[in-house]
C-alpha cells in the first residue's frame, strides 16, 4: 500500500463520516408548503386587514406553529417511505441548530413589539433576520445550499433594518406584503429550485 | 519504507466496504440499513454479508424493530469497534506522517 493510497482512504474515511452527519431528506416539499402557507397567511392578512400589532403577529406566529408542524409531518412520511426513523441523529442536528435562533427571534421580536419599540415592518425584519440565522446554522447539516439562502434572509433583513433606521421613511406598504414575499415567495422561488436540480441531478 | 505499521492494519476493517461502513457508523450513533445502502450505494446482499463480517468480529451491533408496523434495522457501532476505527485510523495518519518525515 503506497503512501497517497494511504492519504486517499483517510480522505474517503472523512468524505463518508461527514456525510454521514448530514440531512439527507427531501426539501423541496418543506420549502413548497412553507411558501403556500407563507402566500396563502400574507393573502388572509391583507383580505381581513389585520394590520393590527396583536392581529399581525398572532397570524404569523400561527402560520409558522403550522409550518413548523407541516415539515416535521413531510420529515416523518418521508422517514417512513424509506424505513428509515424519523428522529434520526441528522434530524436531532437540524432541529439543535434550527431551535435556538428561531427562538430567540420570537421572543425578542414579540418583547420588542411589546413594549412598543417595533411595528410590524421592524418585526418582519427581525423575524427575517433570526430565520436566516437558524438556516445558516442548520445548513452546516443540510446540503444543497442551505447556509446561502440563510445569507440571503441575513442580508436582506440587515439592509432593509439599516436603511429604515438611516433614512426617516414611512413605510406605506403593508407588513403582509413583506412576510408574503420573504416567508411566502422566497420559500416557493427555493422549493422549485430544489425540486428541478434534484430531478436534473437525478437524471444525469 | 518501514513495512511494520501496514502489517498492522486491521484487516476487519480494511476492505472497502467495511472501511465505508465503519466510517459512516463512527460519525453517527446509529444508521439504519437503508441509510447505509443508499449512501454507500451497495446491494442489500452485499451490505448485508459486510454488516454480518463486522457483526461477527464484535464491532458493529444491529438492533431489528419495528416502526409503523414496518421492519427497522439499525446499525451502530460497538465499543470495541469504536476503539479499533480509532486504532486504524491513528495507524493510518502514522503511516502518512512517517512517509512525509523520510
Amino acid at each position: 500500500m503506497e503512501t497517497n493510497q494511504v492519504s486517499e482512504h483517510l480522505q474517503v474515511i472523512r468524505t463518508l463520516m461527514e456525510r454521514s452527519a448530514l440531512y439527507r431528506r427531501e426539501l423541496a416539499p418543506v420549502m413548497l408548503s412553507t411558501g403556500t402557507l407563507g402566500v396563502a397567511a400574507a393573502a388572509i392578512g391583507l383580505e381581513l386587514h389585520l394590520e393590527s400589532m396583536g392581529a399581525f403577529a398572532g397570524l404569523w406566529l400561527c402560520t409558522a406553529a403550522v409550518a413548523v408542524a407541516g415539515a416535521f409531518l413531510i420529515a416523518r412520511r418521508q422517514a417512513f417511505k424509506d424505513h428509515e426513523s424519523f428522529w434520526s441523529p441528522p434530524t436531532r442536528r437540524v432541529a439543535h441548530a434550527l431551535l435556538p435562533p428561531l427562538l430567540a427571534g420570537m421572543c425578542l421580536g414579540l418583547t420588542l413589539a411589546w413594549v412598543g419599540l417595533a411595528n410590524p415592518v421592524i418585526l418582519t425584519f427581525t423575524w427575517l433576520l433570526f430565520y436566516g440565522c437558524a438556516l445558516h446554522a442548520a445548513g452546516f447539516f443540510i446540503p444543497r445550499g442551505m447556509k446561502l439562502f440563510g445569507w440571503v434572509f441575513v442580508g436582506l433583513a440587515c439592509t432593509s433594518l439599516m436603511f429604515l433606521a438611516i433614512v426617516p421613511l414611512k413605510v406605506v406598504v403593508s407588513a403582509h406584503w413583506l412576510m408574503g414575499f420573504f416567508f411566502g415567495v422566497l420559500h416557493l422561488a427555493c422549493g422549485a429550485y430544489l425540486r428541478l436540480t434534484a430531478r436534473r441531478n437525478s437524471a444525469a | 519504507m518501514n513495512p511494520e505499521p501496514f502489517l498492522q492494519l486491521d484487516r476487519v476493517i480494511h476492505e472497502k466496504g467495511r472501511l465505508a461502513i465503519m466510517s459512516m457508523l463512527a460519525a453517527s450513533p446509529e444508521l439504519s440499513f437503508t441509510e447505509l445502502r443508499d449512501t454507500l450505494g451497495m446491494t442489500d446482499g452485499n451490505l448485508t454479508t459486510h454488516i454480518r463480517t463486522l457483526q461477527e468480529a464484535g464491532y458493529v451491533s444491529v438492533t431489528k424493530s419495528y416502526q409503523n408496523r414496518r421492519p427497522l434495522t439499525t446499525c451502530s457501532l460497538t465499543v470495541r469497534g469504536r476503539k479499533s476505527f480509532s486504532e486504524y485510523v491513528n495507524l493510518l495518519e502514522q503511516i502518512v506522517r512517517q512517509n512525509r518525515a523520510t
